[in-house]
């Protein structure tokens, strides 16, 4: 049986994957397309930012599900 | 501008120096000179890893990057280095376990371990070789050109390159990596700092984000989109850059060492986090520079355009940093590179130590000496060539994560595959063998065709306990 952490460690990984895959999809990578605008920038570059920076969220989530983090002392 | 910058970098130069002197008395033997004692925080790993990873190639390639081919820059880079972040925290865990069970010196002597055959690593050793070269030589070169830019009547092109050479040589050859660490950390302050306010000053000049983005889309609308004006990012490009950057940190040894020598996970972890909120402040700054340059200075060439940009739109003062900064971001990417080059080498030598450290700084002014011969053969286009070598080293991805996950006896398949791929790429990188094949992109098809022989490697090899017996 896995542990809830290493379930959570499992949903990261599936998410980033997903983030990662949905970020060079046609979805976000749309060839010429320049809206909707945020912040006056282009659809391309919000969307693309917003996902880097989900990734650094999910980062961060991950740092506290990940197997190593209750070995913080390790070695 | 003069003045105040030989002011500062004096001040610069007292403090590497005081770094070098200070830590020399501290490197009796090869894991102190190559790994500095192991046991590196959070903060010094943050811009250590920061100022190793952005370089020259960030602040001057990537604002003429976004000029020339516009938005899909971020995803090429920031969204890229966003993956490698998670994978830092997602691998690099098993990369220090594997690391610790075998006395880590070098990335070289790891694979000589796990695959228990020499010729794994002297392929690692080969790989990191050909492609961390031509990255440093274009550090050097982009600074050297600037310099030469900026004050053209001090000296030519090649005095400033070695000039910079001479640089990186003197103060990591006395303080070994440690020295490196703390320059490291002074130039990832410097090099946040001044991008920082530079990128403010150009979103100010348009008062703010709209206006910046509504001139842009006045000059040249192609640059808000992908594939941008020149028809760069297509799908299959920023797929394989994706792939080259996130490998960055299991292939390329500078910074396979900053992971290793991270005091524990906990420093690893925040580490990895610090590192992606930095690559996000710096290529968010090099965004808006880029933009500014797009509506002011479509027509420069680089030189002229970064010029323009952090001299001739700044003040004195910011002016001044800017250019220490660009020094002190090619110093930063130079010496972590050399010396790795070195610590790879010293990970596949065998005998007494003292005597094989000696023959290892040797080896790293060999290095220097082809760094510099390099800079002055090596091309304009910064940014490509970087990702060539990112895409280089990537290649022994596939090699290095089945030695790091396999439990299991591993042959030299992996890495006799790896040198096969690495030779397509360079043939391809000469015109010799086309660079599409089925309408694929040959480094990719090669990065997947690895991949896979790496899953089939990790399933099928015989069973055997990796971690006994002797290379």
């Amino acid at each position: 049986m896995k542990s809830t952490k290493e379930k959570l460690w499992l949903l990261c990984c599936i998410s980033a994957f997903l983030i990662i895959a949905f970020g060079l999809s046609p979805l976000a990578l749309a060839s010429d397309t320049f809206d909707p605008k945020l912040f006056g920038m282009p659809y391309v570059l919000w969307v693309s930012i917003t996902l880097s920076i989900l990734l650094i969220l999910l980062t961060v989530l991950g740092t506290l599900v990940h197997p190593g983090s209750d070995n913080s002392t390790e070695e | 501008m003069i003045t105040i910058f030989i002011v500062i970098a004096i001040v610069y130069l007292g403090v590497l120096v005081t770094f070098s002197l200070i830590t020399r008395q501290k490197n009796k033997d090869s894991t102190s000179y190559f790994l500095a004692g192991s046991k590196v925080g959070s903060v010094l790993g943050i811009f250590t890893l920061a100022a190793t990873l952005f370089s020259t190639f960030t602040m001057i390639g990537m604002p003429d990057f976004f000029r020339t081919h516009g938005v899909g820059s971020w995803i090429f880079l920031a969204f890229s280095d966003a993956a490698m972040v998670f994978g830092i925290i997602s691998v690099g865990y098993y990369l220090r376990k594997k690391a610790r069970r075998k006395d880590f010196r070098g990335l070289s002597g790891l694979m000589v371990q796990c695959y228990k055959n020499k010729f794994a690593g002297y392929i690692t050793f080969v790989g990191a070789f050909i492609f961390l070269v031509p990255y440093v030589a274009i550090q050097i070169r982009g600074i050297a050109i600037f310099l030469n830019a900026t004050f053209p009547q001090a000296m030519p092109i090649w005095g400033w390159a070695i000039l910079i050479v001479l640089i990186v040589l003197i103060y990591s050859e006395v303080g070994g990596l440690k020295a490196i660490i703390y320059s490291d950390m002074l130039q990832g302050i410097i090099l946040l700092l001044v991008i920082s306010v530079i990128a403010y000053n150009c979103v100010s000049y348009f008062g703010n984000m709209e206006n910046l983005f509504a001139k842009v889309e006045e000059v040249n609308e192609k640059l808000l989109s992908v594939p941008g004006p020149n028809g760069l990012f297509t799908t299959q490009f920023l797929i394989a850059s994706l792939i080259a950057i996130t490998m960055i940190p299991f292939t390329q040894p500078q910074v396979v060492t900053r992971i290793i020598i991270m005091k524990n996970y906990r420093s690893l972890f925040r580490m990895a986090i610090g590192l992606g909120i930095f690559a996000l402040i710096i290529i968010f700054a090099t965004l808006c520079i880029g933009m500014y340059g797009a509506v002011n200075y479509p027509d420069l060439d680089t030189a002229q355009f970064i010029h323009a940009v952090i001299i001739t739109d700044q003040s004195n003062l910011v002016a001044a940093f800017a250019v220490l900064g660009l020094i002190a971001a090619a110093l930063s990417t130079s010496d972590s590179q050399i010396f790795a080059l070195g610590g790879e080498l010293r990970s596949l030598l065998t005998g007494e130590d003292k005597k094989m450290l000696g023959i290892t700084r040797v080896a790293i002014v060999f290095f220097a000496m082809v760094v510099f011969a390099f800079s002055l053969l090596a091309s304009n286009e910064l940014v490509l060539l970087a990702r060539t070598s990112f895409t280089g080293t990537a290649l022994m991805a596939p090699m290095i994560f089945t030695a790091l996950f396999s439990t299991r006896k591993l042959k030299m398949v992996m890495p006799v595959f790896t040198l096969l791929s690495m030779l397509l790429f360079i043939g391809s990188l000469l015109n010799i063998i086309p660079n599409m094949v089925l309408g694929l992109r040959l480094d990719l098809m090669l990065m997947l065709l690895l991949a896979l022989l790496g899953l089939f490697t990790y399933h099928f090899s015989p069973k055997g306990d990796l971690d006994s017996g002797k290379v």
